[in-house]
Formats: structure tokens, sequence, C-alpha cells
């Protein structure tokens, strides 16, 4: 058994947008050379603004979409090099929370059918008190599980989502924006229920989120992603950040609390496209300290005094 | 000075009554924040106040909503629609689709000079040139000719919030004016709408579901549940002692609220919708401090020293 | 006695809940699916109720006017209309389901194999497919005739495949706009083999709004059926087919108009019921955008 329950190396992604008669053809870097070691029983988050890739990273380390290059190491095993037979038995071990609990339910099936189709799906038949003991995990009253999802509210639809991901005994669970379309007072509720069943069931959790305050709050480490790249790692959820666009984003988040009313500094322009990226830092042109360096060379992501961040001139 | 205040508002679309009992006042200079979950009828307020409930088949059956000494609930819709747009202007959620997508951004901005202010086409472009300036848009002549598919989300919402200006309203509505939108951008756009209200006097209403928005921008605060206003007074009192449940409890969902070691614990239940209000208080069946006449009687808005709330049980968390 | 007419009660609310239920709700759903179902019964029933035989012929009888024994006249053969008409019921009714049954069939399995697999076989069904509908029907029917020769064999494979594209087409739409609903990633991350995201997801899901389409095709199919059998390409005589009856009527038009007007006047009631009988059911299935968008 190794420490790390998945090792990424230099994983990459790129869409074609494919040309026509009177268009060339347009190449998209979704992600571009990420890596990282996720150890079990540990959770990392990834923060980053719409359109960073951090939906396309979720995709890729479970091989829901093929990568363009690199590698992933899910318990040791190569996951790339898996047949497609073996990828379905290995799902079970890998599991998803969606970001979209109204349409991650079939609106034909019960939440009972529902939470029943893992087992299904890898060819066994589970008990109903299993099925039982899987909704009260998840704080589902069983009395709902011949509901149809359109009869409950999106905070219990989330829950069944999370009970599906559970039925199978994963040891990774990959969170998609979990919280992000429900109400404040419901995405409390799901958020103390994930801290509850990490530490019961001893799982290990990637958490992808747009929201700085809830991954420090949530996570063991963070990854801060910047088109497609990770521009720092950070080991711990109290360290100053190093690099521009973390130090931005921390800013750009307010503190809940009318005493600590901030002075935002304006970030000015805009993400560069990913069809077409700046050849140095991507973060360049919009960053205070940039100079002719940063405009040509792309900064790797290295430990610089401290914790690895992908800037010439860390803060 | 007050100038736009509500009294007691009631809204209903045929049989369901979604709003009730809603008051506030709102001064020249002063931000207002109207805060709650999906479904506490905060989007509904600010379409009263706008007078484009009918569009949607709801009505007023209570209460008055007055702007600078003039009744609105009785106007008929031509004598709003000279004030929609011109005296009170409209910051919508989605600035994807507010919009005409085959309209360059100049024509745009133009009209709501040229329809409110009785300008000439040569005069509404010069001011949509410095109001753009003013919205620190880059290059404002050429951003004129553009269209919106060209411009970034950030980008559209300035446009957005430029026509609101345009005819130099008394009072600003912004409905979720960030929720779209990413968070540095979002951050900018607010720090843009504090500087407006105090650079032109406008009287804000933000609309919003973000307690942290609430917190860095707004004076005073409504805090709405389930259609009914149930807490409202200056900022930092709402923040600092909540004397209502459902605020103290929507303050601890917050992440960035708690201090090191505390837990989120969120509210036990869900958001009561429209079809299902519960009788007497609308939170009291996930409230933990409910006693049996929370349940069976409506607690009225009852003044305090510096605002209201609607509790029988009010006083901050023990 | 009580509980008999609570089991009832039961039943009847039952059927109430269910889509079909909630299209007869409406008094036009009332009027529309109640003349469907009487029409079916007659079809059914046909030889049970029909006062003579529908191909005797009686040649001293011929062109007589609505009256009494022959309630709707008689053609210039002499044989009884108003039997031929309920006959005719029989073939229309039966061309045209089945014909739409096939096509569904077929259409169904060609347009969700194409969405679900995409790609090249995609555009090769969807090409093919296509050209089927910019045939006109007619001509397909002719086709069918010079290789079969006429008769309703000719008629059923014609209409099958007049409204195969419209099949393929609408289930493929379907399929590909479901593919993209996070319950299918979150099933493939689940593990499932393609066969289970096909039969037990993306199938039931698109099915709604194709039975609806092939519930309006059958009136379509009854109106093509009575044109081909107008023309002569369907049914053979003796065989009473509400087209082939107006065909043979036109002779004596002036004569004994009777002979065409009642068919004509039952395809018409028919494919108008049947419209409107699916438009409420589209409505009780809320499933008026998925069609539109199709």
């Amino acid at each position: 058994m190794t420490v790390n329950l998945m090792e990424v190396r230099d994983l990459t992604k790129r869409f074609t947008a494919p040309g026509g008669p009177f268009r060339k053809a347009r190449v998209m870097h979704a992600v571009n050379g990420v890596g990282f070691d996720l150890a079990r029983g540990r959770t990392i988050g990834v923060v980053g603004e719409s359109g960073c890739g951090k939906s396309t990273l979720a995709r890729l380390i479970l091989r829901l979409i093929e990568p363009t290059s690199g590698t992933v190491r899910f318990d040791g095993d190569d996951l790339l090099a898996k047949s497609a037979g073996e990828m379905r038995k290995l799902r079970a071990r890998m599991q998803m929370v969606f970001q979209d609990p109204y349409s991650a339910i079939d609106p034909r099936y019960t939440v009972a059918r529902a939470v029943t189709e893992p087992f299904v799906v890898q060819g066994r038949t589970p008990d109903p008190g299993e099925i039982e003991a899987l909704l009260t995990m998840v704080g589902l009253n069983p009395g709902l599980a011949s509901s149809f999802p359109h009869q409950i509210s999106g905070g219990q639809k989330q829950r069944v989502g999370i009970a599906r991901a559970l039925a199978l005994r994963p040891s990774l669970l990959v969170l998609d924006e979990p919280t992000a379309s429900l109400d404040v007072s419901v995405q409390a509720q799901i958020v103390s229920l994930l801290e509850d069943l990490r530490s019961e069931l001893g799982l290990t959790y990637l958490f992808i989120s747009h929201d700085l305050s809830l991954v420090r709050y949530f996570c063991d480490e963070i990854l801060v992603m910047y088109l497609g790249r990770v521009v720092e790692a950070l080991p711990d959820t109290d360290r100053p950040a190093r690099h521009p666009y973390t130090r931005t984003l921390m800013e750009s988040t307010f503190a809940p609390d009318p005493a600590m009313r901030r002075v935002i500094a304006p970030l000015e322009g805009e993400v560069p496209s990913p069809f077409d990226l700046p050849p140095g830092c991507a973060f360049a042109d919009r960053c205070p300290n940039a100079d002719a360096l940063c405009r040509t060379d792309p900064p790797a992501l290295e430990r610089r005094g401290g914790h690895p961040v992908a800037c010439h001139h860390p803060l | 000075m007050t100038v736009l205040s509500v009294r007691n508002l009631q809204v209903a679309f045929g049989a369901v009554a979604p709003l009730s009992g809603v008051s506030f006042d709102v001064a020249k200079g002063e931000t207002l924040g109207i805060v709650g979950e999906s479904g506490s009828g905060k989007s509904l307020t600010a379409m009263a106040v706008m007078g484009l409930l009918p569009l949607a088949g709801g009505r007023i059956t209570a209460g008055s909503i007055t702007f600078d000494g003039q009744e609105l609930t009785t106007l008929t819709e031509k004598a709003y629609r000279r004030l929609r747009g011109g005296r009170i202007g409209l910051i919508t959620q989605n600035p994807m689709t507010s919009l005409d997508p085959l309209q360059c951004i100049g024509p745009q901005v133009d009209a709501v000079a040229v329809l409110h202010l009785g300008m000439t086409a040569r005069e509404a472009r010069a001011r949509t040139v410095e109001i753009l300036g003013t919205l620190r848009i880059p290059d404002p002549a050429t951003i004129c000719d553009r269209y919106p598919h060209q411009m970034s989300g950030g980008m559209k919402q300035r446009i957005v919030i430029a026509m609101a200006l345009a005819a130099d309203p008394d009072v600003l509505v912004a409905d979720e004016p960030t929720t779209a939108l990413d968070v540095t951008v979002q951050a900018q756009i607010i720090r843009l709408l504090d500087d407006l209200v105090k650079s032109r006097d406008l009287a804000l209403i933000l609309i919003t579901h973000d307690m942290s928005v609430v917190a860095q921008t707004c004076d005073r605060v409504v805090v709405m549940y389930a259609g009914r206003a149930v807490e409202q007074g200056p900022v930092g009192d709402i923040f600092d002692a909540p004397q209502h449940p459902y605020t103290q409890a929507l303050i601890g969902c917050i992440p960035r609220g708690l201090d090191d070691g505390a837990r989120l614990t969120g509210i036990a239940g869900t958001v009561p919708t429209v079809l299902n209000y519960p009788p007497g208080c609308p939170f009291h069946p996930r409230c933990d401090r409910a006693e049996e006449v929370c349940a069976s009687i409506v607690p009225e808005l009852e003044p305090n020293a510096t605002g209201a709330v609607a509790c029988h049980l009010p006083g901050v968390a023990p | 006695m009580t509980s008999m007419t609570g089991t009832a009660a039961r039943m009847m609310s039952g059927f109430g809940n269910t889509s079909l239920g909630r299209a007869f709700g409406s008094i036009l759903g009332k009027v529309a699916g109640g003349f469907l179902v009487l029409l079916l019964l007659t079809a059914i029933f046909a030889p049970w109720i029909t006062p003579f035989d529908y191909a005797a012929q009686n040649l001293m009888n011929g062109n007589q006017p609505p009256g009494w024994p022959h309630l709707l006249g008689t053609d210039q053969f002499g044989r009884d209309v108003l039997s031929r008409v309920i006959y005719g019921a029989r073939t229309s009714l039966s061309v045209s389901a089945t014909a739409i049954a096939i096509s569904i069939t077929v259409g169904m399995t060609l347009g969700a194999a194409a969405g679900y697999f995409g790609g090249l076989f995609e555009r090769c069904v969807m090409t093919v497919v296509d050209l089927t509908w910019s045939f006109p029907d007619i001509l397909i029917a002719l086709i069918f005739v010079a290789i079969i020769g006429p008769g309703l064999t000719s008629t059923t494979f014609a209409i099958a495949i007049a409204y195969l594209a419209q099949f393929t087409r609408l289930t493929r739409a379907q399929i590909v706009r479901l593919k993209r609903e996070t319950f299918i990633e979150a099933t493939i991350n689940l593990g499932a083999k393609p066969h289970h995201i096909l039969l037990r997801h993306l199938l039931p899901n698109a099915i709604a709004p194709v039975i609806v389409v092939g519930m309006l095709a059958i009136g379509d199919g009854i109106v093509l059926e009575a044109t081909l059998g107008f023309f002569g390409l369907g049914a053979q005589p003796p065989t009473p087919s509400w087209g082939a009856m107006m065909s043979s009527g036109t002779a004596q038009l002036f004569l004994s108009p009777w002979v065409i007007i009642f068919p004509g006047v039952v395809v018409a009631v028919t494919v108008i019921m049947v419209n409107l009988f699916g438009d409420e059911l589209i409505r009780a299935l809320d499933i008026r955008d998925r069609i539109r968008g199709a």
C-alpha cells in the first residue's frame, strides 16, 4: 500500500475545435502540465475561477476524459494503461459528487433505484437494509426512498448523489463544486456531512471550488489554478500566498464582517484566451510585478523558499 | 434623506401570497442590503419596487411604496414607464441576457438618455462615453462600436450598470449583480457600485444571498425569509448582535465567519417554497428556539433600539 | 359493494395520474380519445356490427341513396357503403399502425445508435435517412409497387419509409441532448457498460416524445394510405379501404355523391381527432419543447 492514493504527473489536455473551409482548426489548452500527490486521508482543494480547467482536471484524473499526455497513478496502478473493462471495475473505488444535483439523478428513477444502481452496475444485488443504511448515513429519511427527484429539495438531491457515490465504498471522492448550486444554509449542511463522512469512512477528497474561503475551511492543501496551470501549491491553509494571482484571489474574497472592510485593489485586464496562450506567464499582463522575463519565459512550478509556486518574482 | 420607503408590502399571484409584511426605507448616499436564500422573496421585492409585477402576473394587495413623496402602488403603467429606467434604475442578475445581442453597445446605452432625458443622439453618445469612462472601462469610444458577444461577463455587467446610470437615477436596484461573475470580477463590480453611491449620492438597494457582500458594502440590512422581512437594522448590529435566530444561523453558515476550530453546521431542514409556507413564524420548523406560540401566530416586525425584528423570542444567541 | 366501488375509484384515479389518463382529462381529450376508442372497437368488431357483407354485390340495387336498409346508400355494384366504411377502418387503421410501428422500431434503433456512437457512423446513418425524406411519399410507394406489386404490403412499407426519417431524427436529438446530462456522466463513473446507459437511461427518457409523434403520424399514415388507395396503389378490390372507395366513387361523383362523401368525412374526422388527442398527450406529458426542438 502506497502512501499516496493518487499521483498525477504532467497531466495535459488539449481540445481541438475542428476547422472548416473558412476557419483554421483551433487548439484549446484546458489543462497544462498539472502534477500533484494526493496522500491517503488528505483533502486537496483545487481553487480557481471559471475556465481555469479545474473541472476538466477532475474528469481527467477519473479518466472520464482521456488526457492528451501525462500520467495518473491510482493506488500505485497506472490508470491510463487500464482496459475499458478494468477501468469499469476500478471506478467503484474512485467516485465523484457533481455540481448540479438537479440533473445528477435520472428524473425517471426513484431515490431507492438511484442508490441501488451502483450495485447493479457492478453486478451485485444489495439487500434492502444496505440501501436504508446508505440513506441514513447521508442524513436522508429512508421514507424518501420511493420519491422521485422532482419531489425532493436540492439539498436532498445532493445527499442522494453522495449516497450513490459512497455505495461502492470508494477510497477517493472527487467533489466538483458540490455546494455551488445550493442555498447557503443547505450548503453548510452538505459541507458538514462531507466532513463527518471523511472521518467516519477514512475517505480521501479532491475538492474543487471557486470559493477560496470554503476551500481554506475544508481542505488540508490547496492548489491554485490559473488558465490550465497550477500557479501555487499551498501545503497548508494558513500559509501566506506567494503568487500575485493567489494574493489577488484572497483579497477579492470578502470577509463576512463589516468591521473588516477593505479597499480592493483593481485587477486590470482580462483572462487571456485558452486558444491563444501568451508565450510567458499567463498572468503577466495583469500582474503589477511583471517584467520582460515574465512575458517571454513561462515560470515552472518550483519550490522557491517554502512551497511550490510558478512565479519568477514570488512575493 | 429617505427617498424610497416601503411599508407592509404584500404581493399575491392568484391565491398564493409569496410576499407579506415587508417594510424598509432607503436614503440617498446609502446602500440597503436585502439578503435571503432562494424563495425568500427578495427578487419579488425588487420587482414590486420596479412596478414589474404585472408582467409576471402578480399584484400588490396591500401596503405602500413611496418614492420622493409619490405613491407608486397606484401609479399607471404609463407613468411608471417614465420612472423606471429614469429615476429608478435596475441592474439585473444576468448580464449575458440583459443586452441585445444584435445591437452595438453604444446605441443601447444612448437610448436611455434619449428616452428619459430628451437628449439628441450626439449628446447622448457624449454622455455614454463619459459614463463608461467613470466605470473604468478602457477606451470607451471604441467599446461603443462593439457587440455584447465580444466582451467578457464583467465588462457586460459594467455596460448594464452604465445603462442603469444613463438617466441619472436617484435609486438603483441591483438584483444579485455579481452572482454570475467570478470572485475577482465580483470584487471590482462591488467596489464600483460602492464608489457610485458615494460620488453620485445614489440610494442603492442591493439584493443578494451573500452575507459577505452585505458585510462589505451595505449600511443597513433587511434579512428576508419565506416571503417576510424577519430582521432589519444597521449592518454592524446585524452582524455583531443579531436578534433573530435565522439571522444568527445564516451568519453561522459562512465558513469564513468562523473562529478557528469552529464547525459549520448549516440549518436543519429545507427552505420552504411558496406552496408550503408553514403557519405562524415561517422559520419555526427549523428554529431551535421555537415554542408553541411560534407555530400559530405570525410575529410582526417590531422596532427595537436600532432596527426591527419579527420574532416572538428575540435576543442574541446564548 | 363499497369496497368494490373503492377499488374501482382507486383504479380510476390511478389511471388519471398516468400521462394517458391526464390526456383524457380535458373535454377535448375526452371527445377525441372517445372517438378513437370507438373507432378502434369498430375496426376490431367489424364482422359483428356490419349490417351487410362488405363484398356482396347486387347490381340491381346499385347507386341507392342513403336510406333504409342501406343507411349510407350503396355503390355502383350495390355494395353497402356503411359496411365498407366500417371494414375500411380495419384496413386503414391496421395498415397505418403497422407501418408506424415498423417506422418507430427501425427509426428509434437507428437514431439511438447514431446519437450514442456519433462520429462517422452517425453521419452515414443520417445521410441515408435524410435521403428517404427527400423522396416524395408517392414515389417511394411506386418503387415498392414496382418491386412487390400493388397491395397493402407495398402501402405499409411505403408509409413506414416515409416516416422513418422523422423518428430517427427525433430519437437522435433526444439521445444527443440526454447524453450531456450529468446523470449520464455520473452513471458512466459508476462503471456502467454502454448497454446499461443506453437501455436504462437514454432510451427510457427519450421514448415519450417518440410515442406522441408516432400517435400523430398514425393520423398522417391514414391519409397517406387513403391517397395510395385512391391512386390504386394500395388495397386491391374487393378489400375495402377508404382511399380506394373514394377512388371508385369518382366515376359516379354527380350521380351518387354519398359513395365518396362518407369515406372522405371519416378520413377527415379521424385525422382531426388523432391530432387533437396527440396535442392533449403532448400537454399531459409536458414535452412541447422537446418535440419542437427535434
